[in-house]
């Protein structure tokens, strides 16, 4: 408020650029969550340029080099099987990221669909959805992401699939509350009156203005979904060897942590800071676009 | 804010708690108490006192007869004896019940000659009569007696035609077939001798609670948990066993004993993983025992289905393997390459057979010649270790990595043990990881029960089918001159490895440990110890 009395061609600025660049200042503010974008950003490269860091592939075996210590040639040491851990690390992330990325858009559109099928059109309608989510809702997820990866057959394809599947049911209840509340909106009204379509309506406006909470439930999302494609990948129902999927090196390396922890340390460490940059960066993203959320 | 700052610090817990699962791995179920207890070794003076052995699993049944299990055996070669035995630590054939034995010249006829002044457990005499009457037990026993039913019988046809007893210490064996390995197969725990009043009284009782003539007699059996037997007074060797008591305890994972074994709460842990040898040697108050090879873990190509219905596929699959490369990072030295199915240990092994040896580029020629055309194949890899492949998953992936060098594309599928046993022997799989480990020493306890067209369905997991070897190892069993015999067995892995339905990965040498004062232990090829001398110290 101060601000804007000194001066005042900031205000006109601000006034003009609307509620996301409104939430980008407020998010730049926000030192642990730039922390947890760079974090992010940092994965997200090495999942694009991975092949070109890495200076072995994900499967170059020397077995007679197996279990060897972190050295300047190897900087994470080697697997059981005399693989470089360092290069299958930085090779790991595009799986993880990707699994992220992919079955949180998945869950979101499918999500978002039933949500606003429900929250629209109410009745029967509304009933069926929300009574399908409330089913999804009663695993609890990890085990019903077992069942379905059972069913399906294990591999990373099937995981992301489950992991998809899970996720349903939270975008879909999120969307619907926000929907229920939209629609009584009186621009809503107003679109009706003079004769708009249904559709064009669900499009234009109360989309739009459900999309706030859809990213932000969708970065920490991320978060979780590469916890359970690990968890799946430990399990063995995830990626199949020789993929370099954290949670299986996790898996491999557990008869070895007391003889050689670093291919245990690094895999698990990747885990923990993507996942941690994903739910520092969600946590200001709500903070800054979503101010209702909070608490 | 609050709230906020909780959730970082609940998620960082989940995080720790997810590395902390990678450490836990499967820890087996934890030991309960400590029962009678092992420390008490030198309470009973010279080298008795209880011994506390740990295994991997429970026994299935205590009836020599009808059980076919390993865990049954270890106990029950220590409660029930046969009237020949193996060597201490070989596979010679050395009097026991019987002192001595001959065989007529045509085959048919072999007259014992047994000990006299042996009683079983319950006081009964060990005589004729005795042997008599446990050989009829076996024949009138339907299929429950699997054993019997394997190595005795031909075609629906007994090979004992009958069992007299002469006088009271002679008994003549008649057989309707010259069989070649017949005082290796009568030789075999499942031919194990029990008073005829303790079966004849109660048949099943046998199975819980048997009564023979060995060294200890059974006390109880705690079911998943403990069976535990104690000395024999009567024994028919004087001043033998050392020990008073033994107690069998059943702990399936192979870390959890081998801890159990460092903690002093067992004496012997059976089944230690390669990779923790090195720890045990290097820890003063623990001893490695080195168990007799008499095995071999494979990789089974199997013939019926696509690719490996192809010959040159399959050697080319057999060229690709860097075989030594395997045995030195999986087996730790504990096991040499094998070249063919029977184990060096054997008379019958071909050492003229080299193996395909490492070759690439050959492997990529024959492919090449086959006109593979690139299609994905599964590879199955083992669920649990076994002491001839000590750990599965690791060695399909080293295969899997061999492979793709030469062009063959493998997918690495899995099932837990049971179904995998049980797809494979319906043969489902396209190849996959196996072994065996040899009953009786003879040669055709390998290459007639694991490669011949007769096992298709059963140990025969790869469907190969070759009449020239069917007939080669058909007639070996009826051959009675143990030179040409072991003639026939060596053309039969000519034509074995020619065909290559098998890539022969290693002969193990399975690994024990023991508490530094046990002493005169010695492991058995078969993988059952008899523990008559073992003393605590």
């Amino acid at each position: 408020m101060s601000e804007a009395i000194v001066t005042p061609k900031k205000q006109v600025k601000e006034r003009k650029s609307g509620p996301w660049r409104d939430g980008w200042r407020s998010f730049k503010k926000n030192k642990i969550a730039l922390i947890g974008a760079m974090l992010v950003l940092f994965f997200v490269s090495l999942a694009i340029f991975g092949p070109l860091l890495a200076p072995q592939g994900i499967n170059e075996q020397m077995l007679a080099n197996k279990l060897q210590p972190p050295s300047a040639e190897h900087w994470f040491g080697t697997d059981d099987l005399g693989r470089d851990v360092y290069s299958r690390v930085i090779l790991g992330a595009r799986i993880s990221l990707l699994v992220g990325f992919l079955s949180v858009i998945a869950s979101a559109i499918v999500g978002s669909f039933l949500g606003i099928m429900a929250g629209y059109y109410g009745r029967w309608i509304d009933t069926i959805i929300s009574r399908l989510f409330d089913i999804l809702l009663a695993f609890p997820s990890i085990l019903l992401a077992i069942a379905i990866v059972a069913v399906l057959g294990p591999s990373l394809q099937n995981a992301l699939i489950a992991i998809a599947i899970i996720n349903v049911p939270n975008f879909g209840r999120l969307i619907r509350s926000r929907v229920l509340s939209i629609k009584e909106e009186e621009y809503i009204t107003a679109a009706k009156a003079i004769g708009m379509s249904d559709r064009r309506i669900l499009f234009s406006h109360i989309l739009p203005n459900a999309m706030t909470p859809i990213i932000v439930q969708g970065t920490l999302a991320i978060a979780t979904a590469i916890i359970e494609a690990a968890a799946l990948g430990f399990l063995g129902l995830g990626a199949q060897p020789p993929q370099p999927e954290w949670g299986k090196m996790l898996a491999d390396a557990r008869s070895y942590f007391i003889t050689a922890p670093w291919t245990m340390i690094f895999p698990g460490l990747s885990i923990m800071l993507v996942v941690l940059g994903f739910n520092l960066m969600g946590d200001g993203l709500r903070d800054a676009f979503d101010p209702k959320m909070k608490n | 804010m609050n709230k906020k700052v909780m959730r970082r610090l609940g998620l960082l817990a989940i995080l720790a708690l997810t590395m902390m699962l990678a450490a836990c791995g499967d820890k087996g179920k934890e030991t309960g108490s400590d029962k009678d207890g092992s420390s008490d070794g030198t309470a009973n003076g010279e080298g008795g006192g209880t011994l506390v052995f740990g295994r991997g699993g429970d026994s299935v049944a205590l009836d020599p007869a009808i059980v076919t299990d390993g865990e049954s055996y270890k106990v029950l070669v220590n409660v029930t004896e046969t009237l020949v035995d193996f060597g201490k630590d070989n596979m010679e054939l050395n009097p026991l019940l019987a002192e001595s034995w001959e065989k007529s010249d045509d085959g048919l006829t072999y007259t014992f000659k047994l000990k006299q002044g042996v009683k079983f457990h319950d006081d009964t005499d060990f005589n004729a009569e005795a042997v008599v009457k446990n050989v009829e037990r076996w024949k009138n026993g339907d299929d429950k007696f699997a054993y019997y039913h394997s190595q005795f019988r031909l075609d629906e046809k007994d090979v004992i035609e009958s069992v007299t007893a002469e006088d009271e210490h002679t008994v003549v064996f008649k057989l309707s077939t010259p069989q070649a390995p017949f005082l290796r197969n009568i030789a075999m725990s499942a031919f194990a001798m029990l008073s005829p009043t303790a079966f004849e009284a109660d048949e099943k009782k046998m199975a819980e609670a048997p009564v023979g003539t060995g060294p200890f007699k059974f006390v109880e059996w705690k079911r998943n948990d403990a069976i535990t037997i104690e000395k024999f007074d009567g024994y028919h060797v004087e001043g033998l066993p050392k020990l008073d008591k033994i107690i069998y305890r059943a702990i399936p994972d192979n870390s959890a004993r081998l801890n159990e074994l460092s903690a002093g709460s067992i004496d012997v842990a059976d089944g230690i993983n390669p990779s923790d040898a090195a720890g045990v040697k290097g820890n003063d108050q623990l001893q490695l025992i080195e168990r007799p090879s008499m095995n071999v873990g494979y990789f089974g190509l199997t013939v019926s289905r696509k690719p490996f219905d192809d010959k040159l596929v399959r050697q080319a699959a057999n060229y690709a393997v860097d075989k030594q490369a395997i045995v030195d990072a999986f087996f730790e030295g504990y096991a040499e390459v094998a070249n063919t199915p029977l184990p060096p240990v054997l008379e019958a092994h071909n050492s003229d057979i080299k193996g395909y040896g490492y070759n690439p580029e050959k492997a990529k020629e024959l492919l090449k010649e086959a006109g593979y055309n690139g299609e994905e194949f599964e590879l199955w890899a083992m669920p649990v270790p076994r002491p001839y492949m000590p750990d599965g998953q690791k060695i399909a992936e080293a295969i899997q990595k061999n492979f793709e060098d030469v062009g063959l594309k493998a997918k690495i599928v899995s099932f837990e043990w049971a179904t995998y046993l049980e797809k494979a022997t319906a043969g489902d799989a396209d190849s996959f990881l196996l072994g065996w480990t040899g009953d009786n020493g003879d040669a055709d306890n390998f290459l007639y029960t694991l490669l011949d067209e007769d096992n298709i369905g059963s140990n025969n997991y790869t469907f190969y089918k070759n009449d020239e070897l069917h007939k080669l190892l058909t007639d070996a069993q009826t051959e009675v001159d143990e030179a040409k015999r072991n003639e026939m067995y060596k053309k039969a892995q000519e034509i074995i490895h020619e065909d290559a339905p098998w890539i022969p990965l290693a002969h193990s040498t399975p690994l024990l440990a023991a508490t530094a004062k046990v002493s005169n232990y010695v492991a058995h090829p078969t993988s059952s110890d008899k523990l008559l001398e073992v003393e605590l110290k």
